[in-house]
């Protein structure tokens, strides 16, 4: 760093610029990152709105179809789930937080509750565990986004600080 | 600064704490909810085979006029929204409401088609399919009960030869009872529910809220403020009355601050010093 100043030269360092060429793109990567969490939520969303309605828009399922698919796990069981997984989801996240691990930042969140919403859907109990589903969602996902927002903020601000460095010093 | 970590502390807990709490209240309510239900309709089933077993002397003597009587005086209580007895051919014998005696019932509608739905009608259901649930024509809410009235060797043996033995069923009593109270035993269920989730909240954000602030913000704050201050001031007055790793700071930035002063305290010597015996 303490090679900061112009080349004797005139012209750029080839390492100097490649390093600013690898802060540009590891910032463009950040704020892709901190943008996935709000597809993911999005795409929660959407899926809960499907879910208000019962998958209304969804064409009925064939007896052959329920039939193939066997005898649907009581809602006992599959609220006993939710529960256990709302609840590891956030002490996860807290966890994570905590010691400063990297967030996790894929779909795995909203596919499982998707698949909450399938599984009351096919025993016929949706319209009464729908908010059940839809709060726990919104917890652990905007508990998880929250924290995958603030972590590539953190690691922005310090790619835009070095990146300013290596600027002023050119 | 301040703010930052302040909401970098409360928004998630606050966030996981509420939905969390919130999830779990509606789960525990559609429990309740259900176990509330289904005792609802094992009372019904009781309360319909209390009817056929205090009919059942009537029916053996086909006492029609004091059977007609029993099922009006059971009409008549206040939570029972209706009662009838129909024969295998799905025709009304007895009712509560008279306009509705010696006509057809619909097999396909909802009651009738737990048995009928198939070419061949089930003999048996189990107690919570002989349930349904429904708005009558009234605008009340009515749990319905179908229950089967079977043929016994009293009634196919019986002197007037109506049953023969080979018939196993001889026709089904319907009743249904008013699910008011039931509601509104939900929406007080409800309610509480709601409250306590709120005490529950505010009693953890809050708690989360106060802790932080006591424990974090407002030495941080102490700190800032006494190492911000004019670096004349004595360093030993007014130093934070703080506690734990805060203190350990603000004693480092004591010492810092210190060590600060002797060298530049030192430099002016020397410099002083210097002016005073220049070199030859």
């Amino acid at each position: 760093m303490s090679q900061a100043g112009p080349h004797p030269d005139g012209q750029r360092m080839p390492g100097r610029e490649d390093l600013r060429q690898r802060i540009e793109l590891r910032i463009r990567r950040l704020e892709r990152v901190s943008l996935a969490g709000l597809w993911s939520m999005v795409l929660f969303l959407l899926v809960s709105l499907g879910a208000y309605d019962n998958f209304s828009f969804l064409p009925e399922l064939t007896e052959d179809f329920r039939r193939m698919l066997g005898a649907p796990p009581p809602s006992e069981m599959i609220s006993l789930a939710l529960v256990i997984y709302a609840f590891s989801g956030i002490v996860g996240t807290l966890a994570r937080m905590s010691r400063n691990i990297k967030p996790f930042r894929g779909l795995m969140h909203m596919a499982f509750f998707a698949a909450f919403y399938a599984f009351y859907f096919l025993s016929g109990v949706l319209p009464d565990n729908f908010w059940a589903v839809f709060f726990a969602g919104l917890s652990v996902m905007g508990l998880e986004n929250y924290y995958l927002w603030a972590h590539s903020k953190e690691a922005l601000q310090k790619e835009r600080e070095l990146l300013e460095r290596l600027r002023g010093g050119e | 600064m301040l703010s930052s970590i302040n909401s970098r502390a409360i928004v998630p807990v606050a966030c996981a704490v509420t939905g969390f709490v919130i999830a779990c209240c509606v789960l525990l309510y559609t429990f309740v909810k259900s176990d509330l239900i289904t005792g609802e309709i094992h009372h019904a089933a009781d309360l319909a085979d209390t009817v056929i077993k205090s009919t059942r002397y009537a029916m053996l003597h086909d006492d029609r006029e004091t059977l007609s009587q029993i099922i009006d005086n059971i009409g008549d209580q206040k939570q029972v929204e209706h009662v009838r007895i129909f024969n295998k051919k799905g025709l009304v014998m007895f009712s509560r409401d008279g306009a509705e005696v010696n006509s057809f019932i619909d097999k396909s509608a909802a009651g009738c088609n737990e048995c009928h739905a198939e070419s061949r009608p089930k003999q048996k259901l189990k107690t919570m399919d002989q349930a349904r649930q429904f708005t009558n024509k009234a605008g009340n809410d009515v749990l319905a009960i179908t229950a089967p009235v079977y043929n016994e060797p009293e009634c196919s043996n019986a002197a007037c030869h109506f049953h023969d033995a080979g018939q196993s069923l001889l026709g089904t009593l319907d009743i249904g009872v008013s699910q008011a109270p039931l509601k509104k035993t939900l929406a007080q269920l409800q309610g509480r529910m709601i409250m306590f989730s709120g005490m529950v909240l505010i009693l953890t954000v809050g708690a989360v809220c106060a802790l932080l602030y006591r424990q974090v913000f407002l030495p941080i704050r102490q700190l800032v403020d006494f190492t911000e201050r004019s670096p004349d001031d004595s360093l030993d007055s007014d130093f934070p009355e703080v506690s734990g790793e805060v203190a350990r700071l603000a004693k480092a930035f004591q010492k810092m601050t210190a060590r600060v002063k002797e060298l530049e305290e030192r430099q002016d010597k020397s410099r002083e010093t210097s002016s005073e015996d220049p070199l030859p």
